[in-house]
């Protein structure tokens, strides 16, 4: 059977290897990604943004599956027009894809829906309205594009201390400015989403689905700080770990089945509003959160990168999905893994994430009998070759994967592994991934907010905020 | 001794003067007579002042310094570095920072193996030193290879790198704390990464100081909760040299976890035993007689009622030269306590220290001289009583540096 991968990063690859194991695989990339380059049984380099392209180049080699893998792709309509042509597409269409294009939709349909794990959120068409709700309005947010912009554009701003406040308004005011001025919100008539600020830990649950049932994966934790320790500006992640039994060593069995319920019921909420059925990847990225336990940041249309590439190696019965979700039947189908902890770190060339510029067209050396040695695996990222040769592109170039029976054990065989990848540019990575240390504050983290959500869940305060104000009365909201 | 804080946004959409203005407002109780300021935004400012933080920088003072990256020191003497144009240099320690040290360090940051240069000097270095060290762009945060002074890192949220002394600081900028910088790493925070070197360095030893007196209990130094640590002396305190009494009272304010760890233990009620006329100042660290007594006067006036009639157990956390004490048993007992007895939260102060913390010389140190007894009858106490030194140690379980109650000092090259 033949199976076309759509998009060029290391998710793709991970994606494209596994299906190599039952398929003849056939890519679409925009650029010469090494890893897709070497499993495909033939390549075409394509504006994988195009629906023009893709369908074309699908016409031609007829695949009976096509995944893609990319949300931009799904947004600029190639999946629309793959089916259009009558193609068998894993990939939601343009419309229910509007889950992750657009935040102000995905907040919308939660509050309407009157969903647990919604956020208090407020949009704006203009700076000038933007500014002036900053003004009056202070507290801690986070202020985003209404547009999904590949995570960028996000800025998180707790405002707790009062003798602050000044410096963190002027920020605030002049990220909002940015994100109009810069159109990170391009084609939405809505610029600016403002939510209120929640903390906890983040964890991904990724699931298939034919927008009727879900086929949940185990569950991931990404790190989107740039350097160690968690300090250091937002990334589209550094790297990821799993745990055995589908959980993470801070998530317990219950707030798994409260989040995949919360994805099934957003998955009835889309075609309620949509009136398509969803069919493709749903990917939650969740915090455990003392407001309501397991709440929802952002929702991907797709696999999570670098997500993808900690499950899909495990993944045992992948074409049993891919053909269920092409059937658009995926109900009382489970997905079979094997049960071992897994840790993803990528590695980025210096510039990475502020300045990519200074990071991009440096050469790269993966060395694979290294790799092989301590039983690692590479996806390449933002990589492209060149007369047989790896260079970086500027964003993450490449994740270095391993399996192990515990998450330290796993991190650490990709630590030794990471002296096969070199480079006159400095690349860095992040080590403290899987250490010990960072697990017990996640376990911390995540307890303090366990015992604050069960406590509303028993006082009948789960989601609510109470508020009295003098001379006006009892808010509840 | 000094408080050090840096922090440096990796966006310069960002002005952090009143950040390192509050930092040092947490750092305040490690030094009471200097403050500087001085952050870059491509050019270095630089503001000086005398006196307590908030003496120090005015409103519209703080409003001239503006940039995304900056550093500040607070100190129990002139500030210990080097202000340049190009370089500004803080240093909590007995390292003096001299115009050819300065400039040598300037051209390690601008060198391509700058973390390498950086500990090339440094490793050389035979004195005490935390050090924050801001560059136009650029924080480094450096630790002698003993780790006798604390520094730590943390971060807020996605914009904010920051480093400290103490984690107190970090808590009143509302920062997350990480880790302590390692002893003998030198950490650099810029736009394109945060990297660390570090010399391997077996030979650790953190000022035990810091533990009993120098810290603030909110923090934690070493990965030590700093009120655990004092809470547990206080434990101790009263395991040993048991006495009965009907009241607990301790000199405010470093002593009051030890007090109450003591007055749990041993079943005696601690009561408020003085209130304070005034601000906050820290007595043992003022330079002059005359402005420590003045100090402990406004310090401590006595409760009467807590006093009058009884067993008094009165803790405190070190003796230098016994004067204070001295002053403070005599004032409970002009208020009618029946008997004194005066419990040390630190061992003999026997020694000075080479590292930078204030203590007088030897022939100033009532411990050198006299024992328990002695102190007794020298301060009017019914009974004196120091921690013993082997309880310290079993408090922190860290490698530690106890040179001024032993009078053996590590070296700090090893």
């Amino acid at each position: 059977m033949k199976f076309l991968i759509v998009g060029e990063g290391a998710r793709e690859h991970a994606i494209a290897q596994k299906a190599s194991e039952t398929y003849d695989v056939y890519s679409a990339m925009g650029i010469l990604n090494p890893g897709l380059k070497r499993i495909a049984r033939e390549y075409a380099l394509t504006d994988t943004l195009s629906p023009q392209k893709v369908s074309d180049y699908a016409d031609k080699i007829r695949p009976e599956i096509i995944f893609i893998g990319s949300e931009e792709s799904l947004f600029a309509g190639v999946s629309d027009e793959l089916r259009k042509r009558g193609h068998v597409v894993i990939g939601a269409s343009s419309a229910t894809a509007m889950i992750e294009k657009s935040k102000a939709f995905m907040r919308r349909l939660m509050e309407n829906h009157n969903m647990e794990g919604r956020l208090r959120f407020k949009t704006f068409a203009s700076l000038e309205h933007a500014s002036k709700y900053i003004e009056e309005f202070a507290g801690s947010i986070a202020i985003k594009p209404a547009r999904q912009a590949g995570g960028k554009g996000v800025k998180v701003i707790a405002d707790m201390q009062a003798y602050l406040k000044g410096e963190k308004a002027d920020v605030k005011r002049k990220h909002a400015q940015k994100i109009v001025e810069e159109k990170m919100s391009g084609d939405l008539n809505e610029q600016v989403l403002i939510e209120e600020k929640v903390e906890g830990v983040e964890y991904t649950l990724q699931c298939f689905t034919d927008g009727r049932h879900v086929v949940p994966l185990p569950l991931v934790q990404d790190h989107p700080h740039a350097y160690e320790e968690d300090i250091g500006p937002e990334t589209g992640g550094m790297g990821s770990i799993s745990g055995k039994g589908n959980l993470l060593p801070f998530i317990r069995q219950e707030e798994y089945d409260g989040s995949q319920k919360l994805i099934e019921k957003v998955l009835d909420a889309i075609h309620e509003e949509t009136g398509e059925r969803y069919v493709g990847v749903i990917s939650g990225q969740f915090m455990l959160t003392d407001k309501w336990g397991p709440t929802i940041i952002e929702f991907y249309s797709r696999l999570g990168d670098p997500e993808a590439s900690n499950i899909m190696p495990l993944l045992q019965n992948f074409p049993e999905i891919c053909e269920g979700v092409a059937r658009q039947n995926v109900s009382n189908m489970k997905a079979k893994c094997e049960n071992v902890c897994t840790v993803v770190k990528c590695v980025a060339p210096k510039g990475y994430p502020n300045e990519r510029n200074i990071g991009r067209g440096h050469p790269i050396v993966v060395d694979e009998k290294i790799l092989d040695k301590y039983g690692a695996r590479v996806f390449f990222g933002s990589a492209f070759e060149e007369n047989g040769k790896i260079f970086t592109a500027g964003s993450r170039v490449c994740e270095v994967f391993s399996k192990g029976e515990t998450i330290e054990e796993a991190g650490m065989t990709v630590e030794r592994a990471m002296t096969a990848i070199h480079s006159p540019h400095k690349l860095f990575w992040r080590q403290d991934i899987a250490t010990p240390e960072l697990l017990r504050k996640r376990i911390t983290t995540a307890d303090l907010a366990r015992d604050i959500y069960n406590y509303r869940l028993t006082k009948g305060l789960i989601g609510k905020t109470i508020d009295w104000l003098p001379g006006i009365g009892r808010i509840e909201t | 001794m000094a408080g050090i804080f840096g922090i440096y946004a990796f966006e310069d959409i960002w002005n952090v003067s009143r950040f390192v203005y509050y930092g040092l407002l947490g750092l305040q109780h490690r030094g009471q007579e200097k403050a500087v300021i001085s952050v870059s935004d491509g050019t270095i400012t630089s503001l000086t002042g005398d006196g307590m933080v908030q003496e120090s920088f005015s409103e519209s003072s703080l409003a001239s310094l503006k940039g995304n990256v900056g550093i500040g020191g607070v100190s129990t003497r002139d500030i210990n570095g080097y202000v340049g144009r190009d370089i500004v240099i803080f240093v909590d320690g007995s390292l003096l920072v001299d115009e050819n040290l300065a400039q040598r360090i300037l051209e390690a940051t601008q060198s391509k193996e700058e973390l390498v240069e950086l500990t090339k000097i440094f490793s050389k270095i035979e004195d005490a030193f935390t050090m924050l060290i801001l560059t136009q762009d650029k924080i480094y945060a450096a630790r002698d290879s003993l780790g006798l002074k604390p520094l730590c890192i943390g971060g807020i949220g996605f914009d904010l790198a920051v480093v400290s002394s103490e984690s107190s600081a970090l808590d009143v900028v509302g920062a997350e704390y990480s880790r302590d910088i390692k002893p003998g790493e030198v950490v650099v925070i810029d736009k394109y990464y945060i990297q660390s070197e570090q010399n391997n360095s077996n030979a650790k030893a953190h000022c035990g100081f810091e533990y009993v007196y120098f810290a603030r209990p909110d923090s934690y130094i070493n990965g030590i909760p700093i009120h655990e640590a004092r809470y547990k002396i206080g434990e101790l305190l009263a395991r040993r040299n048991k006495v009965g009494a009907d009241v607990v009272i301790a000199v405010p304010e470093t002593s009051i976890p030890f007090a109450m760890a003591y007055s749990n233990v041993s079943g005696i009620p601690i009561d408020l035993g003085f209130v304070r006329t005034g601000r906050h100042t820290r007595t043992a660290i003022k330079p002059t007689q005359m402005e420590r007594m003045i100090g402990v006067q406004l310090k401590l006036n006595p409760v009467a009622t807590a006093i009058r009639g009884k067993r008094v157990i009165l803790i405190d956390d070190s003796v230098v030269r016994g004067t204070t004490t001295r002053n403070i048993v005599s004032l409970l007992r002009k208020k009618g306590a029946r008997e004194v007895h005066v419990r040390i939260g630190s061992p003999k102060l026997i020694s000075p220290c080479p590292f930078g913390t204030e203590v007088p010389p030897k022939d100033e140190l009532i411990a050198v001289e006299n024992n328990e007894e002695e102190i007794a009858r020298i301060v009017g106490a019914d009974t004196f009583a120091y921690l013993d030194i082997e309880d310290l140690k079993g408090c922190i379980k860290l490698p530690l540096c106890l040179g001024c109650f032993t009078g053996e000092y590590p070296e700090v090259t090893k």
